[in-house]
């Protein structure tokens, strides 16, 4: 190679083929995608995100749980994730169309969370979900620093939590979870993939041709 | 032990090299303090995976931004730094002139540097993009493309004053470094951070800048200097060099398409990921043309070679494995787990570090015109490198390959994965605590060398 112009036109062809061919390429593909609308419910979806939900997702970003949780169901038959109670289906695009930051994840040192408000039988509601923040369990560590503690004024607060043991708080002192913590409880109740649309479905298997061997 | 190339004859050290003296420093000696910042970051993290009441009360060490911080100060402030620091001085090497542009280079330094430091803290105080490879908070990124262009315009001057038209398989590998970082980095910024795109196509965006951020940066700012240091130190023909050029197009035509190479299975179009195993394997090709160019450093004397060969051990062994963990089947138990991370460390440590400390074993008696100061500090080195990276790989191997095994398994509870992967995790620690010990060694050794260059420069002025 002698040619200057030639191998910087080259590094430049590298790299914007890859680019226009996944970038533009599933850009072709995905841009179009459109909530899906359910004449019998007359309601569209996915459904947008509840303002307060949003700004839970920032929390949810700038406290990394994409760390160790994935937003993302594989399809039963590809690991053991519909078995594991996490979705009932796999996660399409058109899932996370209204998200403003995407987080899919890449670990799972702790469960999958597509579908957390949306899991059957039993799905956390928001009380479990401050104690487990306030508490931790297991591998997750707590995360005490996004609740409050303060004394009780005349009533208790609807949102102090019924804390036993050793995370009791003193007598006339309560526990309350912060503005950002009830963001983020508002973001994981609104992660709920229950509607399943046409492109969710398991493709129908070919009948097997005569002969051929069962798969 | 035989410290041939880590020292340099007298002849080598000539007045052509005395401008770059003090910017190459410079970025050296930064890039070694980012190396010890995210080997003290890596431990935490690493303490927390297996003991998660670790620093959990002070959110602004919390496993996911120390992670994130970790990742930043490696990747930009060890790989970025050092990785300049190498790429200048190879094409400062063969090109007629002294190095050009130093203040350009000094002052692209200092602020590549001090954006780093905004990033960091910026993650710390929960700024972060939580997008990989790119989590700097997005108010400093421009701040570090601006830096870089500055710190490059002394490798373009460099590259266009080259000695012979021709240009070697060095030269190739530092240019497509110096030019595709900015295209890329400023291309991920407008499509993730600026105007992000919809939905989860800012997970292909993201996958595919993460792969090509390795593939068309970090791996050939690490093959830089290794195609300029093994002949020169082995004072051999590269074999199998007519291949080589094959090898280096393969790396940048393919690289980029191995972006789909983590969302396999995931909610992205099923083509995406399928290119993205073709072009997994195809990059085999490229790993093993760099084998049979580089493998005379195999064997022959001197720190430097030692870690090449390391390095160059690691990174194909990288190669293969990434092949081999984009296939579905391996991939339904390797993803999501300690496996993901281990083939990180394999690739990025064991490989692209190790060939960067090899060449700067080589380089620094050449940029100072003094040889390394300990041989013992060197010994520690590499022996803490090699314990760490190989306790390092194994371990979170072994404890992604339980784990994944463990999350397919619908009845193995959370808790029970935790106690399974735990003695695998303590190990990692063990071994991020080798890689530190090591780092500050050789930081010890680089502060000595290039104290005494330049109190030795002193009375000549």
């Amino acid at each position: 190679m002698k040619n200057g112009p030639l191998l910087f036109l080259g590094l430049f062809a590298a790299l914007g083929f890859a680019w226009a061919g996944i970038v533009l390429g599933a850009n072709a593909q995905l841009s179009g995608l459109a909530p899906y609308y359910d004449s019998g419910d007359s309601l569209a979806y996915p459904q947008g995100l509840p303002g307060v939900a949003a700004r839970g997702q920032l929390v949810y970003r700038d406290l990394e749980c994409a760390a160790c949780h994935t937003q993302q169901v594989r399809r039963p038959g590809f690991g053991a994730d519909t078995a594991r109670g996490w979705g009932e289906r796999q996660s399409v695009a058109r899932d996370y169309i209204y998200q403003p930051a995407v987080q899919l994840g890449d670990s799972r040192i702790g469960p999958d969370l597509a579908n957390l408000a949306g899991r059957k039988p039993t799905a956390p509601d928001a009380a479990d979900l401050y104690q487990l923040l306030y508490t931790g369990r297991g591998g997750m560590p707590a995360y005490a620093f996004l609740f409050e503690e303060r004394p009780v004024v005349g009533q208790a607060s609807d949102l102090a939590l019924p804390l036993t043991g050793r995370f009791r708080p003193p007598a006339g002192r309560e526990i309350v979870p912060s503005r950002r913590a009830q963001a983020l409880v508002a973001y994981l109740l609104s992660l709920n993939s229950a509607y399943d649309y046409p492109e969710a479905a398991p493709a129908a298997a070919p009948a097997p041709a005569a002969g051929e061997r069962k798969k | 032990m035989t410290t041939a190339s880590t020292q340099a004859a007298p002849a080598e050290v000539t007045a052509l090299e005395c401008p770059s003296r003090c910017p190459l420093l410079l970025l050296a000696g930064k890039g070694l303090g980012w190396l010890l910042i995210s080997g003290v970051l890596s431990l935490v993290a690493s303490i927390q995976v297996h003991t998660p009441t670790f620093l959990a009360d002070c959110p602004w060490v919390t496993y996911g931004r120390v992670r994130a911080m970790a990742e930043t100060a490696f990747v930009y402030g060890w790989i970025g730094n050092l990785g300049l620091a190498i790429t200048l001085w190879v094409l400062r090497q063969l090109s007629a002139e002294p190095l050009r542009a130093v203040r350009w280079t000094l002052v692209g330094a200092v602020f590549w540097n001090l954006a780093i430091l905004a990033g960091v803290v910026g993650i710390a105080a929960g700024e972060a993009t939580a997008i990989p490879l790119l989590q700097m908070p997005g108010p400093v990124q421009p701040l570090l493309l601006i830096a870089y262009g500055a710190i490059g315009v002394a490798g373009v001057l460099a590259w266009a004053d080259r000695r012979r038209e021709a240009m070697f398989a060095a030269q190739w590998y530092a240019v497509a470094a110096l030019f595709l970082f900015p295209w890329l980095f400023s291309a991920a910024q407008v499509m993730l951070v600026w105007a992000p795109v919809r939905g989860t196509l800012q997970a292909v965006v993201g996958g595919w800048f993460a792969q090509s951020l390795w593939t068309l940066w970090m791996a050939p700012l690490g093959l830089a200097g290794a195609y300029y240091v093994v002949p020169r130190a082995t004072g051999k023909l590269l074999p199998a060099y007519d291949s080589a050029s094959l090898g280096f197009w393969a790396l940048l035509f393919v690289g980029g398409w191995t972006g789909g190479r983590h969302l396999i299975g995931g909610p992205a179009p099923a083509w995406i990921s399928t290119i993205a195993i073709v072009a997994s394997v195809l990059l085999l090709f490229h790993y093993i043309v760099v084998f049979l160019n580089l493998r005379v450093a195999y064997g022959a004397p001197g720190t430097a070679l030692k870690f090449i060969s390391f390095g160059l051990s690691a990174y194909v062994a990288g190669g293969f494995l990434d092949a081999l963990t984009s296939m579905r089947g391996v991939a339904e138990v390797t993803q999501f787990t300690f496996f993901d991370a281990a083939q990180h460390e394999l690739a990025v440590y064991g490989g692209v570090s190790a060939l960067l400390f090899g060449s700067l074993y080589f380089a620094l008696p050449r940029i100072t015109g003094r040889p390394w100061t300990s041989a013992g500090l060197i010994r520690g080195h590499w022996a803490l490198t090699v314990a760490g990276v190989l306790l390092l790989v194994l371990s979170l191997g072994a404890a992604g390959w339980v784990q994944g095994q463990g999350l397919n398994d619908p009845t193995v509870a959370f808790a029970e994965l935790a106690a399974r992967t735990r003695p695998w995790l303590l190990g990692a620690t063990a071994a991020q605590a080798l890689l530190l010990l090591g780092n500050l060694l050789l930081t010890l050794n680089f502060i000595l060398t290039a104290a005494a260059g330049c109190c030795a420069r002193e009375p000549a002025r």
